[in-house]
């Protein structure tokens, strides 16, 4: 037996505490997980929006609650536009309506002219003309899933149309929507004139930084987006989900903590006599401290091991979900497991060093008498 | 087994004065002055409440004086380092031998050696020979509640020699056992100080048992009031 071997032993030794205790952790954890999961699974969908255009960077209207609500007036647009550094632009409205059991299906309004400016690939059939309004082309995700070709026709929210073409532009998010006629699109939204997101293709060799600096000096109603880290300047309710996430981090950790301090504290209650004893032949305040330290963490790390697969579980039941259906896709990133492996430590140092710093404080005589 | 006696010239064991209050009110030593060679055996004899468990508590560290010294090896224990000095001097035997009940025989025996720098190879060796010495080789495996009460007291003294000590303190081990394990724990006392040189204080309020050892102490209240040896040592040797 190493000294190491002994906390598990000691863990073992109190088993159903020690199972309670990392059910515990593992809630705290399937939190974090499930989480962190939706928040940066959201996140990719929403900034996938932004990169459906083969753009340099995509202009919105700042500050708005989801980025699909952002309105460009034809000014806007064409004051992007009048940069010199600018090669061409591509404005496009993004609806969501309801179709096939998906709440959020994407219509895209795009004039003919700029699909192929946009990074639109006809595979089948032909663009819609710039005027029709029953033409419609599926993204050939779309079409796998409703089993159409070109020739058939789909009603999307009472409105029939004929598929005109199928398209690829590459991104998992625009090859699973629709494109129209951008005039149409307008019409339907009520928002004639207007575009949601602009995509913008600069000159080679510009400065995108600057441009970008120019763009929103100039017009402060506008913001630039390139990177994820900026996307929360077009979408405060991403901002919102992200700061959900460092909440439930934040709770999760206090939770655990507090399981894990309740365990050990009495733990180190029942064991003083133990810890007297140890202190009797020898052992030093520190030994005690990792000791019970130890047990804690491995607890944790038991408790953050069952909470990664129940938040996996948890994952599975919320994608299932009507609400989410479409727009929500699972992406399971590194940093979301190293966020919970962060916050299993946190709550075993948090909930631990109090009982451990008690059980090394104890005097040996004290705790030999203690029954 | 060896030990280097603390590596000292002088006794083993030195109190000088030694008084010890219990909030500020209870005098349970009061001026105490003992001193034991290197090697020697020797019984702390007195009723209960005279104050052997306070004095064996002291000289293990496990407590402070409230006035005068102790000396261990020639170490003032109000300088040496605590926790190192019972790892490395003392090997304490308890009345209640304080074995930790969920590790077997085997890792009870191991655990003062934790922090010695003793490698898992020579720790698990070390054990088996201390357990062969206390007849215990059959029951490495079993956990204290499984033995007799002189095969956990037996146990005890295993772990109290572990680190090679060079003084035993053993307070009231007898207390429990039935004769037959009394008289085998005390050839085992005899046996380690005849063969090892460790240097022996056992505190008890038996007469049997004080005159297995070389010299007994007598305490009462607070004091050591006489020093003598046992018949049988006298015996030995006026032969």
């Amino acid at each position: 037996m190493s000294f190491l071997g002994l906390i598990p032993r000691n863990v073992l030794t109190r088993k159903v505490r020690s199972s309670l205790t990392a059910l515990a952790v593992a809630i705290a954890i399937m939190m974090v997980v499930a989480m962190g999961v939706l928040t940066y699974s959201l996140k990719q969908t929403a900034i996938s929006v932004l990169e459906i255009g083969k753009a340099d960077f995509t202009v919105a209207q700042k500050g708005v609650s989801d980025v699909l609500y952002s309105n460009l007036d034809e000014k806007e647009v064409a004051a992007v536009k009048s940069y010199p550094q600018v090669q061409e632009t591509v404005g496009v409205l993004v609806a969501g309506v309801n179709f096939n059991g998906n709440p959020f299906f994407l219509e895209l309004g795009i004039p003919p002219d700029e699909l192929a400016p946009f990074g639109v690939q006809i595979l089948q059939g032909r663009a819609y003309t710039t005027d029709a309004t029953d033409e419609i082309i599926l993204g050939f995700r779309t079409a796998e899933d409703l089993h159409k070709t070109v020739g058939d026709q789909v009603t999307i929210d009472t409105i029939t149309y004929n598929i005109v073409g199928i398209y690829s532009v590459g991104n998992p998010f625009a090859d699973a929507a629709s494109m129209l006629p951008l005039s149409w699109v307008q019409g339907r939204q009520r928002l004639s004139g207007y575009v949601t997101l602009l995509f913008v293709k600069t000159k080679p060799g510009t400065d995108l930084g600057a441009l970008q600096a120019q763009i929103q000096h100039d017009h402060p109603e506008l913001a630039c987006v390139q990177t994820a880290s900026q996307f929360g300047v077009v979408d405060r309710n991403l901002g919102l989900i992200s700061a959900a996430d460092v909440g439930v981090s934040i709770l999760a950790l206090f939770m655990g903590a507090v399981g894990v301090m309740n365990t050990s504290l009495m733990s180190v209650f029942e064991r003083t006599r133990e810890f007297g004893i140890l202190r009797a032949v020898g052992w030093s305040r520190g030994r005690i401290v990792i000791m019970v330290m130890g047990e804690a963490l491995l607890i944790a790390l038991a408790g953050a091991f069952i909470g990664t697969g129940l938040g996996f579980a948890a994952i599975q039941v919320i994608k299932s979900l009507p609400q989410v259906v479409g727009f929500f896709h699972p992406q399971y990133p590194a940093s979301v497991f190293g966020q919970a492996l962060g916050v299993a430590v946190g709550v075993a140092f948090f909930g631990a060093i109090y009982p451990a710093a008690r059980a090394a404080l104890l005097e040996p005589m004290e705790a030999l008498r203690h029954e | 087994m060896s030990n280097g006696n603390g590596g000292s010239e002088g006794p083993a064991i030195q109190a000088i004065d030694v008084v010890k209050l219990y909030d500020n009110v209870t005098r349970a030593l009061d001026g105490v002055n003992l001193t034991i060679a290197c090697g020697e055996f020797v019984a702390l004899m007195g009723p209960s409440g005279c104050g052997k468990s306070t004095l064996l508590h002291l000289l293990a560290s496990l407590d402070i004086t409230t006035s005068g010294r102790i000396i261990v090896n020639g170490r003032d224990l109000r300088s040496a380092g605590n926790d190192r000095f019972r790892r490395q001097e003392i090997g304490l035997v308890f009345q209640l031998h304080n074995l930790l009940p969920n590790l077997t025989a085997m890792e009870n025996v191991q655990i003062p050696m934790f922090g010695t720098g003793t490698k898992h190879a020579q720790r698990l060796q070390r054990a088996r020979e201390l357990l062969a010495e206390m007849d215990l080789s059959d029951k490495e495996k079993a956990t204290p509640p499984r033995l007799s009460g002189g095969e956990r007291q037996r146990l005890a003294i295993a772990r109290a020699l572990a680190n090679n000590p060079s003084i035993i303190l053993a307070d009231e081990p007898t207390g429990n056992l039935d004769s037959t394990a009394v008289d085998h724990l005390l050839a085992l006392f005899r046996s380690i100080r005849d063969e090892h040189g460790v240097t022996i204080l056992l505190a008890t309020h038996d007469v049997h048992v004080a005159e297995a050892a070389g010299r007994i102490v007598y305490m009462r209240d607070g004091r050591i009031v006489e020093s003598s040896q046992p018949e049988g040592e006298r015996a030995s040797k006026g032969k």
